[in-house]
């Protein structure tokens, strides 16, 4: 008999083995509870079911698959063929395919007991799952026996230690019986955002243990299912204390630095903001080409592929090419199609942590913007991945791209998001003397001071050159310089302050 | 008129492979599992036994080994099912005529049953 004073035993966990679902869960489902997995038809309940399954059969766990739908698991089967995680030769050693339909049909709920306890037993199954709870609720001849059902299958997966997954469409009453009685609920929805959808689960209960509250995105691919978990949720708080210092970390061109003061803060967040063509990408390939393996360098773009970025690296006399040889610099390229903000937050994260990178140039903001199917969520996310970053101790520098090509800047790019970062650059096109200029201008630097001057800068077959103030000129970030109108009348222009 | 027994958990295979062993002029009892299965061989005499690998209480395997087991149905030929491979089928059972990997087409098991009773 446990005495008053000694500490429970906590519950063991049985891993989802799928990728971010344990996560999300805190470690897994807890050993001995029943799951209603619960979403319409093509949510992805069975997919995720049996992914689950093969991966518990992999680690040396057995499990049992259940249908109690009409259609058949040869079929079932065949579709999960061709995906990464299906191994025919667990089948039917460790994991277990049978249809309860027939004896459902016949026997009702006290028969179908039965085949689960004796599947339980004589499997020895650590698993089970029960595709179509939706069919024993239907043979129920009352609510009250429903609920009996639901308590006998709760009896016998407590005392074999079976973790039960209790699959059904999403044609059960919202709050029903089942639903309080079980140890979690899980929820899995394919939703339409205009022309594209995103699958999402939400965890609606899971007793005996916290977990990541709201919609976490998941993706089917060949490979399985991959969830990911809410950016906001998973870190709310860094994942290790911010280590503040005056270090300053050189963007690699020195007349930047000097505005500067000596270049960007460690691990802080830079908006390079800046229409198309400015240099953007060029300033980036310079902060990059300083990487080295005490500071590891990650692109992390959406516009041109790493060879693009090698060759025109090169043309500037950069040898990212060669860092990228070394190790020193990792390419990432996110092809622009329709990508889950999540999924690319937790690949730049993994990046970010599985080197250690230092030199982060992310190209650019407008990639993440267009994967969010909810604008109101990128505030928020923004300040969860930034402060994530900077306590990896990642110096950061997002592009962030303006539609005006010259003339004013009339809306920053999410402003939202600007206001996160410490650091702002300015780059801008302006116009004098029927020549474009490229200009740059530091608006803000944390914790220090900088040049306030716009300076103008040059791309040559050197790399980034920054010039003199573009002084004398009035009417700069209208994208029109001109003369003042005191020199046009012969007055000495008014000397700028740098 | 030649008897078959078809055991499947699976309601559908059960009446898709029943249906055509009708249409083709045999008389076809069914069982959705081995234990069921074990029941109908009581039932009269059985010429085949068309039974499905994985199925709950008594699975395919168990059912064919009580089967060879028993005097009176140890002749009574098998012609096992399964969507594994046969491999893995014949680690637990190898008392089978023959062999259909499903899914199949009807005409393979037409022509399997046909084989097997000439």
């Amino acid at each position: 008999m446990t005495k008053p004073d000694e500490p429970v035993p906590s519950l063991a966990r049985l891993s989802s083995g799928i990728s971010g679902l344990d996560d999300i869960l805190r470690g897994g489902f807890l050993e001995g509870g029943v799951y209603i997995l619960q979403g319409s038809p093509g949510a992805g309940k069975t997919v995720l079911a049996n992914e689950i399954c093969f991966r518990h059969a992999a680690n040396g766990g057995r499990a049992a698959y259940i249908t109690l739908l009409a259609e058949m698991h040869t079929r079932l089967l065949q579709h999960l063929r061709p995906m990464a995680f299906f191994d025919e030769s667990v089948i039917p050693k460790s994991l277990y395919y049978v249809s309860a339909f027939n004896i459902l049909e016949g026997d009702g709920l006290k028969g179908l007991i039965d085949v689960l306890r004796r599947e339980i037993k004589g499997q020895k199954a650590d698993l089970l799952v029960v595709d179509g709870l939706v069919a024993a609720q239907e043979s129920a001849p009352s609510d009250r026996e429903f609920k009996k059902f639901i308590n006998e299958l709760q009896a016998h997966a407590s005392v074999s230690g079976c973790t039960v997954l209790l699959l059904t469409s999403g044609l059960l009453r919202h709050v029903s019986a089942e639903h309080t009685m079980v140890d979690g609920v899980f929820e899995l929805e394919d939703q339409l955002f205009e022309f594209r959808s995103e699958r999402s689960l939400i965890v609606r209960k899971f007793r005996g243990s916290g977990f990541l509250r709201g919609r976490h995105s998941f993706r089917i691919t060949d490979e399985g299912v991959k969830f990911f978990p809410r950016v906001e949720a998973v870190f709310a708080s860094a994942s290790q204390a911010d280590v503040l210092s005056d270090v300053k970390i050189s963007v690699g061109v020195a007349g930047i630095d000097k505005m500067l003061l000596g270049g960007l803060p460690a691990a802080t967040t830079t908006g390079l903001i800046g229409p198309s063509g400015i240099g953007k990408t060029t300033l980036g390939l310079h902060f990059l080409s300083q990487a080295s393996a005490e500071e590891p360098g990650l692109l992390f773009g959406f516009f041109e592929t790493p060879a693009r970025l090698c060759l025109k690296a090169r043309h500037l006399g950069l040898e990212v090419g060669k860092a990228v040889d070394r190790g020193h610099v990792e390419l990432l390229w996110q092809p622009q199609r329709e990508n889950v903000l999540d999924e690319l937050a937790h690949r730049l994260i993994d990046a970010v942590r599985r080197r250690k990178v230092k030199r982060l140039f992310i190209d650019g903001l407008g990639g993440f913007l267009e994967s969010a199917t909810s604008p109101q969520r990128v505030s928020r996310f923004f300040s969860c991945l930034t402060n994530e970053l900077r306590a990896l101790g990642a110096t950061t520098i997002f592009t962030m791209e303006v539609p005006e090509i010259t003339g004013p800047v009339s809306r920053v790019p999410s402003s939202g998001v600007s206001a996160l970062l410490e650091n702002l650059v300015f780059l801008r096109f302006v116009e004098r003397g029927s020549i474009l200029n490229r200009l740059i201008s530091v608006h803000k630097v944390r914790d220090s001071g900088h040049d306030p001057s716009l300076r103008e800068f040059y791309i040559t077959d050197h790399g980034l050159q920054v010039g003199e103030a573009f002084a004398g000129v009035e009417g700069v970030t209208t994208g029109v310089a001109r003369e003042p109108a005191s020199a046009a009348a012969g007055t000495p222009p008014a000397v700028p302050n740098t | 008129m030649q008897t078959i027994l078809v055991v499947d958990d699976e309601l559908g295979a059960i009446e898709v492979v029943a249906t055509a062993l009708e249409d083709e002029g045999f008389r076809v009892l069914s069982a959705a599992n081995g234990r069921h299965g074990l029941e109908k061989l009581t039932e009269g005499q059985v010429d085949l036994a068309v039974i499905d690998f994985m199925m709950p209480l008594v699975d395919g395997a168990a059912l064919g080994q009580e089967m060879k087991a028993h005097p009176v149905y140890k002749n009574i030929p098998i012609i096992m099912m399964s969507a594994v491979g046969e491999s893995v089928v014949r680690e637990r059972f190898d008392g089978y005529t023959a062999f259909l990997r499903k899914p199949f087409r009807i005409s393979a098991l037409i022509d399997t049953v046909r084989r097997v009773l000439a």
